[in-house]
């Protein structure tokens, strides 16, 4: 009995000194909160389809090796048709696994008292919870209230809604206690210095529930941490990527994460960056007709990735000059058609007063037109070559 | 063997070879004449030199703590890597039992009143610059599973039970921390939950 005493009492000093921490964290991050609902323009199909493709989807990031307690594998044989039903389900499977994590609102606690029922004031002196537990209901429907010691009787707030949920459905991974990772400031400084961003973001959404302010207070400060330290390619094909992409644009920032995707020759998710942004602001440039452009010339990541699973059925005497040529590359001659239309929307992009680092992007832009102009002559080279007729 | 008992091993060894060696000679040189007498004196003092290394410090001796920065220094150090070369602290050790089969369990502990009670100490216990802490995350490492994530068994290990588990709440306490990384399990939204009401009134 002791102990549990003790215990309780430190948890009282415990929970303070996190009241405390909370209040600092808000104060110095408070430039970086959505100022309002960003729901709306999150879940718009537009903006879901644009962050779907900026994230792209490489299937050895999505099915790495992952140490968990079970991680068996399963041999079969198979026949060709088998194997192709099997690909489809994979991608599926990926999509999944790349399900964004929620952008909504910060919810505020209101207090909706039930009944007021004064003669039961001081039938005990601490609190008693009442929670429905009755199975098959989802965590946000499930009633919990409230007997106080003064006889009110009151819907729970979030948070012992949320305790009562891991108690008696416990969600995997979750603690019933803030781990010392978002408790200190030191720890989780030393998390992001060592560049664990997705470890520390996948940790947050098991750990918070999107609407809570300590969810978007953590993330927030991951974000900006990564657009200082530039490491974008860590998240790339993760689910993080998306809802980054999104607070980049929604802040106006996003001037590194264009740099890195020129940088790294994905020019049609730097257009779409640019087109999300131009959106979330109403920015009046006209970006559908390029989008749709684009759209018609490439593959969408899904799309992509399948294709890559099904060419290894294929046998290599199947392939043909073109497709080799092709692979040496890099680059088919649709990609150049479709590399010439967005890089002339970045440029305007630069061009115009929407860019922040404009001189950096510029040089960016000019080098990837260098290599580009040699790989298209190489490419026309090597077709003139092999006597492949050009399109 | 641990760097320091071994040092300490090496020096006696060839201490008490001179002592020999120098023995040898003056005997030889006492039957010969008289000056022998100096070449005896520099013996006399290396034997003298051997009680005081025997008795200074003893080898199974673990009353003095070590704090983590040293051992996280020592992880890092040549003699670390001399001793252990690549492999893990773990993988030379060889557990001592009678008969083919060993017993399911390992010892309760190596040290008891704070000393070394076994000959065969379990690879923490035997080296004292091994810390078990949440911060000492390179040594912690080594005890985890790189299929599944978890902490190896002792069985595998050959740690005895109190070693191990101070490593289960070093290593669950690194993972507090975020200093040990882990696969995380995959939460899967429902996003009615979260936009249900707004496509409702879509609708």
């Amino acid at each position: 009995m002791l102990i549990l005493r003790q215990l309780r009492k430190l948890n009282a000093v415990q929970r303070l000194q996190l009241g405390v921490d909370q209040s600092r964290r808000t104060l110095s991050d408070a430039s970086l909160q959505y100022d309002k609902d960003p729901q709306p323009l999150f879940t718009d199909a537009e903006t879901q389809r644009l962050l779907q493709s900026m994230t792209q989807l490489q299937l050895e990031k999505v099915f790495r090796k992952r140490t968990v307690a079970d991680n068996s594998t399963e041999t079969k044989f198979m026949t060709t048709a088998q194997l192709e039903k099997e690909f489809v389900l994979t991608i599926e499977k990926a999509k999944k696994l790349l399900q964004m994590p929620p952008v909504v609102q910060i919810k505020k606690d209101t207090e909706r008292i039930i009944s007021k029922d004064p003669a039961l004031k001081d039938f005990d002196n601490s609190k008693y919870v009442f929670t429905d537990i009755s199975f098959g209901l989802r965590p946000s429907e499930r009633k919990v209230v409230v007997r106080d010691v003064d006889g009110t009787l009151a819907y729970a707030p979030l948070e012992t809604q949320k305790r009562m949920n891991q108690l008696y459905f416990p969600l995997d991974g979750r603690r019933s206690y803030t781990p010392r990772m978002f408790s200190d400031e030191q720890l989780l400084q030393r998390c992001l210095d060592d560049h664990k961003y997705e470890f520390i973001l996948d940790r947050l959404t098991v750990q918070y529930e999107p609407y809570e302010a300590e969810f978007h207070n953590i993330s927030a400060k991951v974000f900006t941490h990564l657009n200082e330290s530039k490491q974008f390619d860590l998240l790339r094909s993760t689910r993080h990527f998306g809802p980054m992409a999104f607070f980049y644009a929604w802040h106006r920032c996003i001037d590194d994460l264009l740099y890195d995707m020129i940088r790294r020759d994905y020019l049609y998710n730097g257009v779409q960056l640019i087109a999300l942004s131009y959106k979330i602001h109403n920015v009046p440039v006209e970006y559908g007709k390029t989008l749709s452009q684009l759209e018609a010339l490439q593959p969408t990541p899904a799309e992509r990735a399948l294709e890559e699973l099904l060419s290894c059925l294929k046998k290599p005497s199947e392939k043909g000059i073109e497709q080799e040529i092709q692979t040496a590359i890099g680059k088919t001659e649709q990609d150049f058609a479709a590399d010439e239309i967005s890089l002339k929307f970045i440029e305007q992009y630069i061009g115009s007063e929407h860019a922040l680092k404009k001189v950096q992007l510029e040089l960016a832009v000019q080098t990837l037109k260098e290599v580009n102009l040699e790989k298209l002559q190489l490419f026309k080279g090597l077709k003139k070559a092999h006597g492949v007729q050009a399109t | 063997m641990l760097p320091l008992a071994r040092g300490i091993y090496s020096s006696l060894t060839q201490i008490t070879r001179n002592s020999r060696a120098a023995l040898h000679t003056a005997g030889a040189l006492r039957c010969k004449a008289e000056p022998a007498a100096e070449t005896e004196t520099p013996a006399d003092g290396e034997e003298n030199s051997e009680n005081t290394a025997n008795a200074a410090p003893d080898p199974k001796d673990r009353k003095n703590v070590i704090p983590v920065e040293t051992s996280i220094r020592y992880l890092k150090s040549a003699a670390y890597k001399t001793t252990y070369g690549d492999e893990f602290v773990w993988t030379q050790y060889r557990r001592n039992h009678k008969g083919m089969y060993a017993p399911r369990k390992t010892r309760k502990t190596c040290i008891r009143q704070g000393r070394i009670s076994t000959g065969n100490p379990c690879p923490i216990c035997r080296d004292e610059y091994l810390v078990l802490d949440y911060r000492n995350t390179e040594l912690l490492k080594q005890f985890i599973s790189p299929y599944s994530g978890q902490v190896l068994s002792y069985s595998k290990t050959g740690l005895c039970q109190k070693s191990h588990l101070r490593l289960t709440v070093a290593v669950e306490q690194a993972r507090d921390c975020g200093l040990i990384t882990y696969d995380v399990p995959f939460r899967e939204y429902d996003y009615s939950e979260y936009y249900g009401k707004k496509e409702e009134s879509k609708q």
